[in-house]
């Protein structure tokens, strides 16, 4: 028999795919020869229709697709945080491809593919769904990770991303496998009920591990981190953003989903090894950011350790370790996109993306230098900035678990990142600059700036709504561990 | 009848900063006075909020309190006992010197003034809050701001400086949130909210081990804001290169939030650990005293000889802490004040000289009373007030921080006697390498500061040192029953 399908709740993403077919036809339709970018400014269109649909979802809940799908206040948080940095990341890619000019709409196809991809990550409720979700996500980065084929730095950025990206592919695989062998389902539901009923053994072990190291992947933790660095400085800057905001987010997502719902029954044997990556990811990636001169690659090692302080809610295991994960993602968004737009607008106008050619930045500059001195500093984690709660949302949640070594750690490594961080703004700020002509910035690009600074501010400021948005978003969470 | 609303005195600053921010850079004269006007307002309302205390019905007055993050009981909570109310004074006349100060910068000007006003908002905010996720939360805002001022218009060395000092004040507050958070989840409250868990900690202290660790992180964190022994070393040079304003708010007013964190959630809240922790610091409180004082008389530079000096005097906080009994406590408070106001007054005058005189450095200066009697002779008494000489206001502070020690920590307080005269010899030293004796030829066009609106700031501090080292009693009665208050419940 046919199962029953509730449209409803798919309604999000079978609208998105709607929209990419719509484009592709366009995108064949279209004159070859036309100047005007009707594919990203339809794209826009598409983009604030679908943050409208989404505002009216946030009452939906239930599973479909014979429990596959799930629409749950976790998967509608990410989709809304996936559609708000989608707008950014077209709003770049628009400005970046000025300058290049060619197979811009290809570009932009590949967004919404991995858009559809990341929203379905969201929605997973079941292994294979999930797995095929984190496909569509990575595979639409591999391409457009490469896509500067007359770049040798893109080109091994995006072969370097799809090796690694494979193999971890290839341990999800492997480990649902041998998850299969013990609970015989794929589903979250029975693999759920079968972990509460039995304890953790050598094979489930095994399974996690694999589990984990691919998301580990997604979310770049050390020991899976070596594709960073390269892979962020090479790729186009647009998609440096995607991978440091929204592919992080889906990784910590399938984290949330795995590691406090379907697997929650073992957190117990779970929660130190969280612990111990947590600490090595965060030292590690702030050890490596300080002796960086790209600011592409420092943002890489940053986004490394930043890592590290989000799986601190992962160890810490509760409700609140959870909200606290999604609190931080909120203000690493808005974080992270602003730093990224400063980026992309300097490196058209400078050709660079060393360090040492941001040198007086702020008198060339205010908005830019501005803006990435809000994000360097809300990236360091100080109030009022989004970053500070988040980091403070944290460490309690490690402190309530029992933590303290953990937070000690932490502490410690606030310290080293605020040192690069204000190397960053010494040179914005204080040194000389190079040449002295302002750096034109776009209306568009002016408008997503001081928009991002805004977020930055209010999410830090006025914690209140957006602490209550994660912490919904973890409490109607579908096969959420008691 | 008028009562004060303790939110003015954040918003309208923050007003006067986003005018500053909307106005074209090369208005300078107008952000100038904008920017005045922003830290005076605030000054006369924290005068009024110091008047219209009531000291005899003691606690928390004009409370205002907003609910904030409801999940985790952070609240909006302002309020001030005499405690800071006098912190806000203090804060208050600093400010207003410091900006009055900065006409000396010349260049950048729209930021330098942005962000010295966001510092002063934050400190405000700090000293203002009952809450204490939101005491963190605003004393943290001045850090980068600090630092982008010290990069900025410091003198040579700025950019380490800049850079010491902000790592070691960001490691000590990391160091002191772990504290703060682990001391919230352990009360069981769910509630940041200062005086509901002052009112549990009282019926329900901690368990002596959690309080034990707790009170260490808290006082080793803002021990480092406090420049507590061995962790002094970025105030010296930090201070030597900042700017003027940063070096005199620094210095006087926002290392205090050390001493004033450390009163009101470490020692207050872990009574029991502090009577097991506080001797330890007492002893390192004398190093402090000691070896920064010996350090200073070593130094040719004038302003390291106030940041080393700076830091030996904290020694005396530190120690009129470890006493727990009022008399000390009230040295401890009329401290913070005088020294703030000496302090700023003394880094006030060495920017002014340094300015004039391309130098800071003993050996090159000298006899600069003949050019600069106004100056010289502000730079003498401030020197005098630093080396405890009666008449001033802290004569006061250090006589009742002695007196207070003196039943528990004898051989201490003797040391710290002597601490007094290292104190005197060094700035002794300063005033006869510096000011008197041959004028060097350099020196001699030189001016004084001639105008009223010139001599204002160096007066405003000299005449509060002065008031306050007469009539002891003005701050005295004022923080009475809140010293007493805090006294009563860690015994």
């Amino acid at each position: 028999m046919f199962p029953v399908i509730n449209w409803s709740l798919v309604s999000l993403e079978v609208l998105m795919s709607i929209i990419l077919v719509l484009l592709v036809a366009v995108d064949i339709a279209l004159p070859k020869n036309t100047d005007k970018d009707w594919i990203g400014i339809f794209s826009f269109i598409g983009l604030a229709g679908l943050i409208i649909f989404w505002l009216t979802q946030g009452s939906l809940n239930g599973v479909t697709f014979s429990g596959m799908y799930v629409m749950d206040s976790l998967a509608w948080f990410f989709k809304g945080f996936f559609l708000v940095a989608m707008v950014f990341v077209f709003a770049m890619t628009q400005e970046f491809f000025k300058s290049l000019g060619e197979r811009r709409n290809e570009f932009y196809l590949l967004l919404w593919l991995a858009l559809i991809g990341m929203c379905l990550i969201a929605s997973s409720a079941d292994f294979l769904l999930m797995f095929i979700a984190i496909e569509i996500l990575t595979i639409s980065l591999y391409v457009m990770t490469a896509y500067l084929k007359s770049d040798r730095l893109s080109i091994e950025a995006g072969m370097k991303y799809l090796i690694l990206g494979a193999l971890a592919s290839g341990f999800f695989l492997y480990g649902i496998s041998f998850l299969y062998g013990a609970a015989h389902s794929t589903h979250f539901d029975v693999i759920q009920s079968y972990c509460q009923t039995h304890g953790i053994t050598p094979i489930t072990v095994f399974a996690t591990v694999l589990i984990f190291a691919a998301v580990g992947f997604k979310i770049a933790a050390v020991p899976f981190h070596m594709w960073v660095a390269d892979v962020y400085q090479g790729a186009p800057t647009p998609v440096t953003a995607l991978l440091s905001v929204g592919s992080k987010a889906a990784g910590f997502i399938v984290l949330i989903r795995l590691f406090f719902g379907v697997f929650g029954a073992w957190h117990v044997e779970w929660s130190l090894v969280l612990a111990v990556l947590s600490a090595i990811t965060m030292t590690y990636g702030n050890l490596v950011a300080m002796c960086q001169t790209n600011i592409k690659r420092l943002l890489g090692y940053s986004s490394i350790s930043h890592a590290g302080y989000l799986l601190m809610g992962a160890a810490a295991g509760t409700a609140l370790g959870a909200a606290g994960i999604n609190f931080y993602l909120l203000g690493y968004l808005f974080t992270n996109l602003a730093a990224f737009l400063v980026i992309i607008v300097f490196s058209i106008a400078a050709k660079s993306d060393e360090i040492a050619d941001y040198a007086g930045l702020s008198q060339r500059s205010s908005l830019l230098a501005c803006a990435m001195l809000l994000a360097l500093v809300s990236l360091a984690g100080m109030p009022p900035l989004a970053g500070f709660f988040g980091k403070f949302t944290l460490l309690m949640a490690v402190i309530k678990s029992g933590y303290v070594w953990l937070a000690l750690i932490a502490g410690v490594n606030i310290v080293i990142s605020t040192y690069y961080y204000l190397v960053v703004a010494k040179r914005i700020f204080v040194e000389k600059p190079h040449s002295t002509t302002p750096v034109a910035i776009s209306a568009g690009m002016q408008l997503l700036l001081v928009l991002a600074i805004v977020g930055i501010v209010v999410v830090g400021t006025f914690q209140g709504p957006f602490l209550d948005a994660a912490m919904a978003a973890v409490n109607g969470m579908y096969l959420a561990h008691p | 009848m008028f009562t004060p609303n303790l939110s003015w005195i954040l918003l309208l600053p923050l007003v006067g900063l986003a005018f500053v921010c909307m106005l074209p850079a090369d208005k300078t004269s107008l952000i100038r006075r904008i920017s005045i006007i922003s830290v005076l307002v605030p000054f006369i309302l924290s005068v009024w909020v110091y008047v219209a205390y009531d000291h005899v019905a003691g606690g928390f007055q004009f409370v205002q309190n907003v609910p904030w993050v409801v999940p985790f009981g952070i609240s909006y909570h302002l309020g001030v006992d005499g405690i800071n109310s006098l912190m806000l004074l203090l804060l208050g006349a600093v400010s207003l010197a410091a900006v009055l100060v900065s006409v000396s910068i010349k260049e950048r000007i729209k930021e330098y003034y942005v962000l010295l006003l966001i510092t002063v908002i934050g400190t405000y905010g700090a000293f203002l809050s009952l809450d204490i996720f939101f005491f963190y939360f605003f004393h943290e805002v001045a850090a980068v701001p600090v630092f982008l001022m010290i990069a900025i218009w410091g003198s040579e060395r700025r950019e380490f400086a800049a850079m010491k000092l902000t790592l070691f004040l960001v490691a000590g507050a990391s160091l002191a949130l772990i504290g703060l958070l682990a001391l919230y989840l352990s009360t069981g409250l769910q509630t940041f909210d200062l005086v509901q868990i002052q009112q549990q900690l009282a019926n329900h202290p901690l368990p002596l081990d959690v309080q034990n660790w707790v009170f260490l992180l808290i006082v080793v964190g803002f021990g480092i804001t406090l420049t507590l022994w061995p962790f002094y070393t970025w105030a010296p040079v930090g201070y030597a290169e900042a700017p003027t304003a940063i070096s005199m708010l620094h210095a006087g007013v926002l290392k205090k939030m050390g001493a004033y964190a450390i009163i009101r959630f470490a020692i207050q809240l872990m009574p029991q650990a502090a009577h097991t922790w506080m001797p330890i610091i007492a002893a390192l409180a004398i190093m402090n005293i000691v070896y920064c004082g010996l350090v200073a008389l070593t130094q040719r530079d004038l302003k390291y000889i106030l940041g080393y000096s700076s830091c030996s005097h904290m020694g005396y906080i530190l120690l009129g802490l470890a006493c727990f009994n009022t008399i000390g406590l009230n040295g401890v408070v009329y401290l913070m004040f005088a020294h703030g106001i000496m302090a700023a007054l003394a880094f006030a005058l060495t920017g002014f000289v340094a300015d004039q005189t391309k130098t800071r450095n003993l050996n090159e200066l000298g006899g600069l009373l003949k050019c600069m009697p106004f100056i010289g002779t502000c730079f003498m008494m401030a020197a005098f007030a630093s080396a405890g000489v009666p008449g001033f206001a802290n004569f006061v502070a250090e006589v009742l921080v002695l007196l207070g020690a003196w039943d528990q920590y004898r051989w201490l307080t003797v040391l710290a006697i002597f601490g007094l005269v290292i104190t005197a010899i060094y700035l002794l030293k300063a005033i006869r390498l510096g000011f008197q004796g041959p004028l060097g030829p350099r020196f001699a066009g030189l001016t004084d500061a001639r105008t009223m609106a010139a001599k204002f700031p160096y007066i405003l501090l000299l005449a509060l040192l002065i008031l306050v080292g007469c009539l002891p009693s003005v701050i005295l009665t004022h923080i009475g029953s809140s010293t007493a208050a805090i006294v009563e419940s860690i015994r």
